[in-house]
């Protein structure tokens, strides 16, 4: 972007997913990219979602109660958007914007952006969707983004994955975490076809598996850690930083291909960079020109997977090293901050004005000095650009959450006397 | 010590109105406590509050809009509002226990936010959501039925506390002071008063009948060419007596006025309202928007003259298409007659006489002249109200057809109560 922009953005989540997490990572980058963001918290419907599915009636009247709730739920996003006037909504795979929802943004000019951070051949409803949004970035190049053209999706854009290094970092962990968390290979995430079989070639190796979706496994039921349940973020972390080599086996639904092939990079090849962690990753067509041979081992195959575990288990300084570089690398140019930013250059090289609507143009000009003086600190709490608008504040200000201090509170009361007064 | 707030950020009738709320959350607590009460309201009110509420203590804001047009874009103006911080500091410090906010309005909902959102009550903003506690939520619902609706707007704000004190001991009962009589020609609208030429010669009888001395002409400087005009259309006899006040009282000197007076000839107006926290007699003219049953004097012994065409009451902000009709029938002969006490005039159509009375809910308007044919209506829909506050038992047939209209769904399957613990019965006027 030439000129620097303040956005407002609202970014949807989906109810559930693994989307959800990368929705929350956008979020926090763009807010810290000084832009003004809210999120639809869309996992908050899903209890009453879960609720209409275990009612047990026809399938007729759950097919309709199903379609009730979504319009519910997009009304309730509409509203969002109405009261927040956002720049751009940014939906995340499986955010639920409806088509009737998406075209009235289209007609009231709120840029729309995906962000689709799933495999186009595996998730194929990107058919029925894509064609509405403005924007639609994903992490596959061809022939993903001309079957994108041919449906007449203009603005596609390459949107690799990342890790937020505030989440994913390398932790001092304790003599008793090691021994939890350690081992010489772990594994974290679900139990796709070709990992169970796979890690089944492991057994030579202390091996830790972690994560869920593991149900029914007998072979590796001693290596599965916590039972098979979920693990957090949080745990993910000290599992990848006390383990001396994290694999990164992505998933395929072949059985018999057990390192399958691929184009896309996933999101936990960038954690682990990010974290500092050694890990042995399968190979993917993309990969290379997001990490470098010197950043990151890379397997292809079973034999080759046991060969470079066996190598780097007796190479700690070569596993520190090389660790160390992918960390560098993954700051440098894999944050979701840098993503956010490629995003919305790529919106603002497409849409002229973008961010930079009237009620920032406006600012804090007609405020007297003294005010805005008082309003110079906060902007800096509230991730504020110098340069924000009086509107910007009072929205940021609108969504803490809790009881205010006097100064937040004589704000929107400020607010408030100018619009009944004002005739705002 | 318990701490209780009321943000009142209206205007001098409103601040008025709520004393019934004031006096009743300054009852004991179950324990036996006093809470220390506060009342938050517009700076230029502040002084007649103490004056008004002795006892409890009083915060003023800079609330109201600036009197000039555009004002609202004026350096000074803004940078006054701003300052209003420092008292939402001193608030924020004293750790009210409960925060009663009684205005449906951006500035009462911002003014919530600077509270733990557990404490607040009535109109609020939790975590940027504007939101409103059951009992005003249900009574918004009364706008669409006014005609038979009846609770008078103090009752309505004192039925926010969790107890409230008797409605006759609010104010003092109506009696005359031997100051002879007042008039107060206009109220902030307009189309709500009744012009001088037809206040004059009511004004005139009624001095007559009271054998007044003084008849003391109450208002605001800006009412100076009504006065003159009130004046010019009195009989020679009436006018010799006139003292005009307008324009040159305070509000001390107004408080003092009115509290001498016999009676006060009134629009809906805050000098109305203060005549009867004052327990000086009140007669007041209702027309337009204005609704005794809303907005009439509070307490026993006050006459209101309503008018009650079709049209009435209207909305104050949409234009007028009736030619005023309400207007007519205060204008007709007979009203001065009436006025004058006599007994054998008819009153014209489209207006009816009230007394005010008190019963278990709060101050009721009885009919003494005129057919009110929306009394049967309001009679149930005060046992509605009454129920539902927990003061009557109910069970009549009219009132529970009240409920099947008024209660909706949202009321029965939503959560409303979680914010109070999550037992109903420990919210304040479930």
């Amino acid at each position: 972007m030439n000129e620097r922009c303040l956005a407002r953005i609202l970014v949807v989540l989906p109810m559930y997913g693994g989307s959800l997490p990368v929705g929350r990572y956008c979020a926090k980058a763009l807010a810290g990219l000084g832009h003004l963001v809210e999120t639809f918290e869309a996992p908050d419907f899903y209890g009453a979602f879960t609720a209409i599915q275990n009612l047990r009636v026809t399938a007729e009247r759950m097919d309709y109660l199903e379609h009730a709730f979504l319009q519910t739920v997009s009304q309730a996003l509409l509203a969002k958007v109405e009261t927040f006037e956002p720049d751009m909504v940014l939906a995340m795979a499986q955010a639920p914007l409806t088509r009737q929802a998406l075209k009235r943004l289209r007609r009231d000019g709120v840029a729309t952006a995906m962000w689709f951070v799933e495999d186009h051949q595996v998730f194929t409803y990107w058919q029925a969707f894509a064609p509405y949004y403005d924007f639609f970035a994903v992490i596959q190049k061809e022939p993903f983004v001309s079957r994108l053209h041919g449906l007449g999706v203009e603005n596609v854009l390459y949107l690799p994955m990342a890790a937020d290094p505030d989440i994913h970092r390398p932790l001092d962990l304790t003599p008793a975490e090691r021994r939890l968390y350690g081992s010489d290979l772990s594994f974290v995430g679900a139990g796709y076809p070709n990992r169970r079989m796979a890690f089944r070639e492991l057994f030579e190796f202390d091996l830790k598996i972690w994560g869920s979706d593991w149900d029914g496994e007998v072979v590796l039921a001693p290596r599965i850690q916590f039972g098979g349940r979920r693990v957090s973020t949080e745990e993910s972390v000290k599992v990848f930083g006390a383990t001396t080599i994290n694999l990164n086996l992505h998933s395929g639904l072949d059985p018999a291909a057990l390192v399958p092939a691929g184009d896309f990079v996933n999101p936990r090849t960038f954690e682990l960079a990010m974290c500092g962690a050694f890990q042995l990753v399968s190979g993917r067509e993309l990969l290379p020109e997001l990490f470098a041979p010197d950043e990151m081992a890379v397997f292809t195959d079973m034999p080759g997977l046991k060969e470079q575990a066996a190598h780097y288990l007796a190479r700690p300084d070569e596993r520190r090293a090389m660790a160390g570089r992918a960390r560098t690398r993954a700051l440098s140019d894999h944050t979701y901050a840098a993503r956010m930013r490629s995003l919305l250059d790529f919106v603002a090289d497409k849409r002229p004005g973008f961010g930079k609507t009237a009620r920032r143009e406006a600012g804090m000009t007609d405020l007297p000095e003294g005010l805005r003086g008082e309003l110079s600190g906060l902007l800096g709490e509230l991730s504020l650009p110098g340069d924000a608008g009086f509107a910007d504040v009072v929205t940021a200000v609108r969504s803490r959450q809790g009881q205010l201090t006097e100064l937040e509170t004589a704000l929107l009361f400020l607010d408030e006397w100018r619009k009944q007064y004002g005739g705002r | 010590m318990k701490r209780v707030l009321v943000v009142q950020l209206a205007r001098l009738g409103d601040l008025i109105q709520t004393k019934r709320l004031l006096l009743s959350v300054a009852l004991p607590d179950p324990g036996g406590a006093i809470p220390e009460v506060h009342l938050l309201t517009d700076a230029s009110l502040v002084s007649l509050a103490r004056r008004l509420f002795p006892g409890v203590v009083c915060h003023g804001l800079c609330a109201h809009g600036p009197a000039a047009p555009g004002g609202a874009d004026d350096p000074a103006a803004l940078s006054r509002v701003f300052a209003n911080r420092t008292v939402f500091a001193e608030l924020s410090g004293l750790g009210f226990t409960r925060v009663y906010l009684l205005n449906h309005s951006g500035l009462a909902r911002a003014v919530s936010t600077l509270f733990p959102p557990e404490t607040v009550r009535g109109h609020f903003q939790i975590n940027g959501q504007p939101q409103k506690d059951p009992w005003p939520a249900l009574a918004f619902r009364f706008a669409a039925m006014r005609r038979e609706a009846g609770i008078n707007l103090a009752d309505f704000w004192a039925a926010f506390a969790p107890r409230r004190v008797p409605p006759g001991v609010v104010n003092p009962p109506a009696a005359p002071k031997g100051g002879g009589l007042g008039v107060v020609l206009a109220g902030r609208e307009a189309r709500r008063s009744l012009p001088p030429e037809v206040m004059a010669p009511l004004a005139a009888v009624a001095a007559s009948r009271h054998a007044a001395k003084r008849l003391v002409l109450l208002g605001l400087a800006s009412q100076a060419s009504a006065a003159r005009e009130f004046i010019r259309r009195l009989p020679p006899a009436a006018g010799k007596n006139v003292a005009d006040l307008v324009g040159k009282t305070d509000m001390a000197g107004l408080m003092r006025e009115i509290a001498a007076l016999d009676e006060l000839f009134t629009p809906d107006t805050g000098a109305m309202h203060l005549a009867a926290h004052l327990g000086t007699p009140v007669t007041a003219f209702f027309l337009s928007s204005a609704w005794c049953h809303e907005t009439g004097p509070y307490g026993e012994g006050h006459t209101v003259w309503q008018a009650v065409t079709p049209c009435a009451p209207c909305l104050e902000s949409a234009p007028c298409a009736q030619g005023m009709a309400c207007l007519t029938p205060f204008a007709d002969p007979a009203m001065i007659r009436l006025a004058a006490g006599s007994g054998k005039a008819v009153l014209p159509a489209g207006l009816v006489g009230f007394r005010t009375e008190t019963d278990a809910l709060g101050v009721v308007c009885r009919p003494f002249a005129g057919e009110d044919s929306t009394e049967p209506a309001r009679t149930a829909f005060r046992a509605f109200v009454a129920e539902h506050l927990g003061i009557g038992r109910g069970g009549a047939a009219s009132a529970q057809a009240l409920g099947q209209r008024l209660y909706l769904e949202t009321d029965w399957m939503l959560d409303r109560f979680s914010r109070f613990g999550g037992n109903p019965q420990e919210m304040e006027t479930t």
